[in-house]
């Protein structure tokens, strides 16, 4: 019984081969197949060195499995009957390293990587509509209504809403998911609101900030430059502004953070 | 954008096919029932009114009537649903009623090319359902049945006859090409308004990812055949119109409307280098050159001016083809984009399909003064007092004034310098065809002042973007639609380099096997 199953038995090397081959089919399939956004060639070179590094460690953490694993290796230069393989291996492995080479030597047409920082940390205080507002403490003034004049509440999230359509839905989207009619040309993509990563990870002064000072107000490692978001104070009024943050976590369901219970 | 695209092309007769089993069904019931009493899908008019209010209500209004806050911002305007005007829809053009299957997938899709989104990930089939019922209350169809889809005989299949035949009918007595142009551009030689007073554009056909019903052959066969209601997009099966088409002919319409897209103008969103490709002799200068062929084309989507003062909602010009070509001294740029209108100013034909006040169509080249070190770039409208920016414009031209190019440095919107484009040797060409302008302009790599000008270097990348003015469409100023920054990469031939590396990689692990194998032996021996 013991010997069919040693049989069967995969060679260590080809189980390492199989490991890290199925890992970058896996990732290969997650992101270019499934999410369709396939990840730049030299941050998957980063991961698959992890992998490779990872791979080895375990197989090589005791000194039996290593054996296992560079066993064939040492048979095939060692063993003279196996000759004719080695010369072949000899040939092919040299071959290979050069091809690799020769490609690597190309010039890439590959854009630059730009990373960036979504929600950058917000400074302590920051100057809207000639005022200074201190962002630790700044509140919705309107939140309050929720519980104290619910009809009232109803009203100015109806307000935030004609905001919204009129100014904001072009990129954002009537759906609040980030896919206005015109997301696809903008880089970086607009914000999907739905999402549990954005707005309800965040205080609704964040997000005054954010909608008031526009691209041009976010920090260095935000990457204004490239940000296509309006500086809305330009546009709307304080009111306003606070009515279309109402109207995004009334929309989407979400609860805005506060410093009170976290 | 291309899983839209993938989908829209996918889209094989999915809204149709399921249709026809609800439609037998209610047939069916008609009979067992007494046609007395209507058949209506499964839904609460009631709960629609809700989700309507919820989800609908800010574009298409709270009476319905596509009157909400947004609509004058919105291009096409939201569906007015008082007036039970359909567009896209399979009953014939002489139903009151649409089937209730079109109400359900123009919700569930949405349309491309509008604001209206698919809402078949947010809202269940259920509350979809209600919504039609809903909907249908507000043109007062709540008691019609739905009307009978029309008649598809027998589908011609997709031929090289089939679509000869087709585009022998399209251009007939200009049957269709009147409105839709030559090469099917929607290029205007009228101006149409719908039945609101709003205008609209003849489809481009090229484009089919903005066909809001897809351009599967039986969705284009269903408009030809029902027309578009409230539009002068008329029917061709209708009995008194002198175009009328057999069910034959408009089948072969359909299949030469599909093989008019051009795909090389969908816009890929992982494309955001254009490759300039290095040529030994000159650079060519006219935009019909076959060199250009040479160049990889790399398509971006216009958007409109949302940022800064004034802002423009309302755009015509959707995307933009750029191709670069470079040789040792110069650089040259194509730039292809479909315009529906040569916007002459003083021309009497030109200003008549112009909305006022016509200005000239322009086409501009952002690259910022110097090549960025780090990821710094200028901003992207215009470039910021520490990130200036280099503006290559192309002016089209007037009665009086022939086209021209123009040169400005900008720091930001309102700070720009006009400067003297001969100066650097800036050039350029345009010509406007069926629809499109091809624009070509260019200048030498180097200039005299670098602190001026962008060196084009080869190897480096090198921010890019571009702006567009429809001066048919009241765009001047501030009002007209861009992209966001682009690369432009000049990539130098790779020379012997790679060889002289892999063969050198290719001796040394050999030599190293060698060793290896040689102590191997001596230590098997041992």
């Amino acid at each position: 019984m013991s010997k069919v199953t040693k049989g069967l038995e995969i060679p260590r090397l080809l189980q390492a081969a199989l490991v890290i081959g199925g890992i970058y089919l896996a990732f290969w399939a997650v992101f270019d197949l499934l999410l369709g956004q396939p990840i730049p060639r030299s941050l998957m070179g980063m991961y698959m060195f992890f992998v490779v590094a990872g791979v080895f460690m375990v197989f090589t953490a005791t000194e039996q499995s290593t054996r296992e694993l560079v066993g064939p290796i040492r048979a095939l230069v060692e063993d003279p009957s196996r000759r004719a393989l080695r010369n072949v291996v000899f040939a092919v492995v040299p071959g290979l390293a050069a091809v690799g080479v020769f490609l690597q030597m190309q010039p890439s047409d590959e854009a630059p990587l730009e990373l960036r920082s979504i929600h950058p940390a917000p400074p302590s205080s920051v100057k809207i509509f000639g005022k200074r507002y201190d962002l630790m403490s700044l509140e919705n003034p309107y939140r309050h209504l929720e519980k104290d004049d619910p009809e009232q509440f109803r009203e100015l999230v109806g307000t935030g809403g004609e905001v919204y359509i009129r100014n904001c839905q072009y990129c954002h989207g009537d759906k609040l998911d980030g896919k206005g009619p015109y997301a696809q040309g903008l880089n970086p993509v607009p914000l999907n609101f739905q999402d549990i990563g954005t707005i309800a990870q965040l205080q609704e002064s964040f997000l005054f900030w954010r909608i008031a000072t526009g691209g041009p107000g976010l920090p260095k490692e935000a990457t204004p430059w490239i940000s296509s978001m309006p500086v809305w104070e330009k546009f709307l009024s304080e009111d306003e502004i606070w009515q279309v943050i109402l109207y995004l976590y009334d929309y989407t369901g979400h609860r805005p953070r506060s410093w009170g219970h976290e | 954008m291309t899983a839209q695209i993938k989908k829209m092309f996918a889209r094989t007769q999915s809204g149709v096919s399921w249709l026809q089993p609800w439609l037998m069904a209610s047939w069916l019931l008609v009979l067992v029932t007494g046609p007395a009493i209507p058949v209506f899908a499964a839904g609460d008019a009631e709960r629609g009114a809700e989700i309507y209010t919820v989800r609908c209500a800010l574009c298409h209004g709270d009476e319905g009537d596509g009157m909400g806050p947004a609509a004058e911002r919105l291009n096409p305007p939201p569906r007015d649903f008082t007036m039970a005007q359909y567009k896209i829809r399979t009953t014939g053009f002489e139903e009151i009623a649409p089937a209730d299957a079109d109400l359900v997938r123009m919700i569930h899709d949405g349309m491309p090319g509008t604001a209206m989104p698919g809402w078949g990930d947010l809202l269940s089939e259920q509350d979809i359902d209600d919504l039609v019922v809903f909907i249908k209350t507000l043109a007062g169809l709540e008691e019609e049945e739905p009307g009978k889809p029309i008649d598809y005989g027998n589908q011609v299949a997709i031929s090289a006859e089939s679509i000869e035949q087709g585009s022998q009918i399209f251009h007939d007595d200009d049957r269709c090409s009147e409105c839709h142009g030559q090469g099917g551009k929607g290029d205007a030689v009228k101006k149409l308004k719908d039945d609101s007073g709003y205008r609209t554009w003849p489809r481009n056909l090229t484009k089919p990812w903005t066909f809001r019903g897809s351009n599967d052959p039986r969705d284009i066969y269903t408009r030809i055949t029902t027309g578009i209601a409230g539009t002068q997009m008329p029917s061709f099966d209708d009995p008194a119109s002198e175009n009328r088409l057999s069910i034959e002919q408009r089948w072969h319409v359909a299949n030469y409307v599909n093989s008019l897209a051009k795909t090389d103008k969908v816009v890929r969103p992982e494309n955001t280098v254009i490759r300039a490709v290095r040529v030994e002799g000159r650079v060519p200068t006219a935009p019909d050159d076959p060199q250009w062929q040479q160049a990889l084309p790399s398509t971006f989507l216009l958007v409109p001016q949302l940022i800064a003062e004034e802002r423009f909602f309302t755009p015509t010009n959707d995307t933009i083809t750029v191709r670069a070509v470079y040789n040792e001294e110069e650089i040259a740029f194509h730039l292809e984009w479909d315009d529906r209108t040569r916007s002459i100013p003083g021309d009497k034909a030109a200003e008549k399909i112009a909305d006022p006040e016509i200005s000239e169509d322009m086409v501009v080249i952002q690259l910022p003064m110097a090549l960025p070190r780090g990821t710094e770039k200028p901003y992207f409208l215009h470039g910021d007092a520490a990130h200036p920016v280099n503006l290559w414009s192309w002016h089209s031209g007037t009665t009086d004034s022939a086209p021209r190019v123009s040169l400005r440095n900008a720091r930001g919107l309102t700070d720009t310098i006009e400067r003297d484009p001969v100066a650097v040797g800036l050039e350029g060409t345009g010509s406007y065809r069926d629809g499109t302008w091809q624009v070509v302009v260019g200048r030498s790599r180097v200039t005299a002042d670098p602190t001026q000008d962008l060196q084009f270097i080869e190897g480096a990348f090198i921010p890019v973007a571009f702006s567009a003015w429809d001066g048919s469409n009241s765009e001047q100023g501030s009002a007209h639609t861009l992209t966001t920054w682009y690369w432009l990469l000049l990539k130098p031939p790779p020379g012997n380099q790679p060889w002289l590396y892999a063969g050198c990689t290719f001796v040394l692990i050999l030599l190293l096997e060698l060793w290896w194998a040689r102590n191997a032996r001596r230590r098997y021996r041992s």
